[in-house]
């Protein structure tokens, strides 16, 4: 059921935000959430951030061959993972959601399993780092080509409709992927469809070093939503309780059945694209200082402050419960053990066909197995 | 038991399958009230209504992109892409999404999907209404392809294609959608898979087809025939998984090969037939395997007829294997 009073407008001209940065709250409506609610939002934030560092520091010491951070991200990351309905509702994520997926409840050590290519991943090895899934909690395994998840999120949105299950299904994407042919083709076919799906841009505003500016002549992403007959969101994607808050409207009233949606998320990531990338090539250092002044971490943790939730020996012991916890994931990620050279031939069809029955005969002989 | 052509073998197939089970939907473009442009789909979206006949909009990456979605969903989507040459811009979603998903969920999520499209020339369609680019489908790992020339096998292999747990590209060759009638068993029947069909049976020279040019086929046989030259003929009907053993077998009866298709020759499936047979039964060979095929160029439109094997190439072909 849609609330009588709708919190949000859309297509407003500057993102919406609910806590300044000095940690105020300047939202026009009283906070309904449990001191626990709002302290686990922070207590996620952080495990994102932990994780995140954890999973640079695997590739820096050689353990794994890439990482790509999604510091600054976790906002809205968070706020999403709170607000769909865990293993019911879909999510068809990107590369850089790690941090989303484990809020959303993945255990960190399939998170490890998939960066180390141990038996620990469900995937088996199968992708580079940073593309996890989970059938068990309906998050569609990230694929890298940019914005090809888009018409399978639109597919599977359409068939939650057909059905009537009563699920929304929510994307996630980059800016850059709103470039792309598919992004076009899969929010207009939801569009045409009036199906349940909820189309989320982090805009960090960066395709690894081309500018937002570079990307679009759109005054920003949000508005791209009025082509496709839908509300456009712009929201402070740093700003976990204005993500929150949002993106449960956003959620109810394309549950309640009144079509997809577009959040345009202002995010800003820290790191550069990848590993593999040298972002002082393309971003001012101030640049970047300028938007951590902004973290969402640090601005939350000020607001928690303010409303007497948040102590520093609150934040030792959480940060020391969550790293000990990591250190455990990892640990059990890295004893499951690599996988096995023949997998590669698994899982190409349901039974190998016979090209790879006689290849893999071809390779245990290459093996001396 | 009742006679119908290629076309409305496919409309009856996808009513079958569609009555006996509620998840396989039909998507594509003018597939809905128009029935789509070939009358593939007749009928179905007044019977099953604009959610399971769903008319969509005109891109073929949300057709088969949201195909993927629908199949992980626990949909059996029946994807028509209106003519094969227009697949590329669904290209992507096919060899990224649909091809991979298994692959790269470790089988949790998959994608059990048919992906209609009618292929080859002969119906003065030009470049970019003829093309055959099967190639393309079977050189990606995760796919599975089907090329049908007859009623019967249209009818059994979309059963089979429908039914299958993985992507199924289905390839239809428009110029014989009408060109013949046969009878078709009104029960339920599917095929197999990776089974070739003997055609023609004989000893002297083995020829393997599939799909578009099964008439000239059949014509130059016949001829070969009268010629008092008994070909094997075997239509392949399915190109991933293809019957090896049919063929080699086939090679091994005979000497002498030819694989005949319309898709040009470079690393075509054809080609594919003929280094495998090349590698594992060279010594049966009485002469080299030969290509029939396109050419090397786009599909042109004046010599529509002339592009694809003319039963001369073919007969042509015979006569060089059989002198050698």
């Amino acid at each position: 059921m849609i609330k009588d009073t709708q919190r949000f407008e859309p297509f407003t001209r500057d993102p919406i935000a609910l806590v300044n940065e000095s940690g105020e709250w300047v939202g026009p409506f009283e906070i309904d959430l449990s001191e626990e609610q709002l302290r686990t939002l922070y207590r996620d934030m952080v495990a994102a951030r932990l994780l995140d560092e954890r999973l640079l520091l695997l590739q820096r010491s050689g353990k794994t061959s890439f990482a790509m951070e999604a510091a600054g991200h976790e906002g809205i990351q968070i706020a999403i993972a709170h607000t769909v309905r865990r293993g019911f509702d879909w999510l068809f994520p990107y590369y850089r959601d790690h941090g989303m997926l484990l809020a959303l409840g993945v255990p960190a050590s399939e998170i490890f399993g998939e960066n180390l290519a141990t038996r620990a991943d469900p995937a088996k090895g199968r992708q580079m780092p940073n593309h996890p899934g989970s059938k068990k909690l309906n998050a569609f395994t990230v694929a890298s080509p940019i914005a090809s998840h888009i018409p399978p999120a639109a597919g599977a949105a359409i068939s939650a409709k057909i059905r009537g299950t009563g699920q929304v299904v929510v994307t996630t994407f980059g800016d850059g992927a709103t470039s792309e042919g598919d992004w076009h083709a899969g929010v207009n076919f939801a569009s045409a469809q009036g199906a349940p799906a909820i189309f989320v841009v982090e805009n960090n505003r960066y395709a690894i070093s081309v500018d937002l500016q570079k990307q679009t002549g759109s005054e920003n992403l949000a508005v791209k939503a009025r082509a496709y007959g839908m509300p456009g969101y712009y929201l402070d994607g740093m700003d976990v309780l204005a993500s929150y808050y949002v993106m449960q409207e956003v959620i109810e009233r394309t549950r309640a059945g009144a079509g997809p949606a577009l959040v345009e998320a202002v995010v800003y990531r820290y790191g550069p694209h990848s590993s593999a990338d040298d972002d002082r090539l393309y971003r001012p250092r101030e640049e970047v200082e300028h938007w951590k002044q902004r973290d969402p971490l640090e601005r939350y943790r000020r607001f928690l402050e303010k409303q007497g939730l948040w102590t520093p020996d609150w934040e030792s012991e959480l940060r020391e419960a969550v790293e000990g916890e990591l250190a455990r994931e990892l640990e059990k990620a890295e004893a499951a053990g690599p996988v096995p050279a023949v997998w590669m031939f698994d899982d190409v069809y349901k039974e190998p066909l016979w090209p790879q029955i006689e290849q893999r005969r071809l390779f245990e002989e290459e093996l001396g197995a | 038991m009742a006679t119908m052509t290629l076309v409305q073998a496919i409309a009856r197939t996808l009513d079958e399958e569609m009555a006996r089970d509620d998840t396989v939907v039909v998507l594509g473009e003018d597939v809905g009230k128009r029935g789509g442009v070939f009358l593939a789909t007749e009928g179905l979206q007044q019977k099953y209504g604009p959610d399971r006949v769903i008319d969509t909009p005109l891109s073929e990456a949300a057709i088969i992109g949201a195909a993927v979605g629908m199949a992980a969903h626990g949909l059996r989507p029946v994807a028509e892409i209106q003519f094969a040459d227009y697949v590329f811009p669904g290209f992507d979603q096919l060899v990224s999404q649909a091809a991979k998903l298994r692959y790269r969920s470790g089988a949790q999520f998959t994608a059990p999907m048919v992906v209609r499209m009618p292929s080859g020339g002969g119906v003065k369609g030009g470049h970019h209404h003829s093309q055959s680019p099967e190639a393309h489908f079977v050189h990606t790992a995760g796919l599975k392809v089907v090329s049908v020339s007859t009623p019967y096998d249209a009818k059994g292999l979309l059963k089979t294609a429908i039914r299958d747990d993985d992507p199924v590209v289905f390839l239809e060759p428009k110029r014989l959608y009408r060109a013949v009638k046969e009878e078709v068993p009104d029960e339920d029947f599917t095929i197999p898979l990776g089974e070739a069909v003997t055609r023609r049976q004989g000893g002297d020279l083995a020829i393997i087809y599939y799909g578009t040019v099964a008439p000239e086929v059949l014509q130059a046989a016949d001829e070969l025939e009268k010629a008092g030259v008994h070909p094997e003929v075997l239509d392949l009907r399915s190109l991933m998984p293809w019957d090896k053993e049919a063929v080699l077998e086939a090679v091994s009866k005979t000497g002498r090969v030819m694989i005949v298709s319309d898709a040009p020759r470079h690393a075509s499936f054809a080609s594919e037939v003929a280094a495998t047979i090349a590698e594992e039964v060279l010594d049966q060979l009485e002469a080299p395997p030969a290509r029939v095929t396109g050419f090397d160029t786009p599909y042109p439109y004046a010599q529509d007829k002339l592009y694809m094997p003319t039963v001369t190439r073919i007969l042509n072909a015979a006569k060089k294997l059989l002198d050698y």
